[in-house]
């Protein structure tokens, strides 16, 4: 009798104890991000591009999430790939999203004016913001952002196409660079991520 | 009577056999889940995905499309390139090749088919007809839903 107390006790202990191990791990372990995380010592860098209501700045959202994309509205696969995912990232956040701003930022600035963009990314999420600027501007962000894009000329109708990185940069609410999302990131490991950055 | 009817059978018999003994030769190619996603007015082009399924014994391939919805249609691809960009081309040989007995799928960051000069909104809910092209089997006239992708 006394032999079987001591084995419950002792039974009835371990798993209290492994219960509790593993909420303590749970509660605690670092968050691990779907997208590739950068440490950088120096905010990112500010520019200002052309809207459809004007120039806007980088530095206008700080407090907000930016999450930077390049594209262009001629793009019929990749782009709306991704801002369809940034859209479905928007829905999952439900009331959080407004503390996302999305910026997509046009490569092809020979076809794509600020209204254009504006239309195009409008269609994705009302709160979207198509920017873009004259060819040189373009290339000064892009370089600073690590973002390759390249046109090229193409047999058809379309008479060129731009090769160009379609990752999303998201730069954090004290502007630093924070998460790089590969290209396919599925809309819900973005707003898991996002929600953590928000929260936190 | 009897003999007529004996023969009438006989023959259908025959008929019968030599349908099962001779397999259908060539491709048989089997479209399914055409569809595009929606698309502002803004965006000029448009893109259309399906799975082709080639059912027979020869390989047949998909030369182009043609469609009253768009200017001009090109079989493009989306790769890919070193260092993680993403590009994208019309088709090497200006075709898919749909391998007899396999099953090709155009999809998201892949094949598709590019609808350049859109002349109809892509609203959720509008069947775009379109006509594909096949090096043998000839035009296949199917209808793509726009609507939004399926996760």
């Amino acid at each position: 009798m006394l032999r079987n107390r001591h084995f419950w006790f002792g039974f009835i202990g371990t798993l209290l104890l492994v219960g509790l191990g593993w909420w303590a791990w749970d509660r605690f372990r670092p968050y691990a991000f779907h997208g590739t995380v950068l440490q950088s010592n120096e905010p990112a860098p500010d520019f200002t591009l052309m809207s459809a209501n004007g120039p806007v700045s980088l530095s206008d959202f700080r407090g907000k999430i930016v999450l930077l994309y390049f594209g262009y509205t001629f793009c019929p696969d990749v782009c709306p790939t991704t801002l369809t995912e940034l859209k479905r990232a928007m829905e999952v956040l439900g009331d959080d999203a407004d503390q996302v701003q999305v910026i997509m930022v046009s490569v092809d600035p020979e076809r794509d004016t600020p209204e254009k963009v504006q239309e195009y990314v409008e269609y994705f999420w009302p709160t979207f913001l198509g920017v873009t600027g004259t060819p040189d501007q373009i290339a000064e962000v892009a370089t600073q952002y690590g973002i390759y894009y390249e046109k090229r000329e193409v047999p058809g109708a379309t008479g060129y196409l731009m090769d160009h990185t379609a990752t999303v940069t998201v730069v954090d609410k004290d502007g630093y660079i924070k998460l790089i999302f590969p290209f396919g990131t599925p809309g819900e490991d973005i707003a898991a991520d996002l929600k953590y950055l928000i929260d936190h | 009577m009897k003999r007529f009817v004996g023969l009438f059978v006989g023959m259908l018999a025959l008929v019968a056999l030599a349908a099962c003994g001779s397999k259908p030769q060539g491709p048989k190619i089997v479209i399914e889940n055409a569809w595009g996603r929606p698309s502002p007015k803004v965006a000029t082009a448009g893109a259309f995905y399906m799975t082709i399924r080639n059912e027979g014994t020869e390989d047949d391939a998909l030369i182009g499309a043609d469609s009253d919805a768009c200017g001009t249609i090109e079989l493009h691809e989306s790769y890919m390139k070193e260092g993680g960009a993403m590009g994208m081309r019309p088709v090497p040989g200006g075709k898919i090749v749909i391998p007899a007995g396999e099953t090709v799928e155009l999809k998201m960051g892949g094949l598709h088919i590019m609808c350049i000069d859109k002349q109809v909104d892509f609203q959720p809910g509008t069947k775009v007809k379109l006509i594909l092209h096949f090096e043998k089997s000839g035009d296949i006239p199917i209808e793509v839903e726009i609507r939004n992708p399926m996760n």
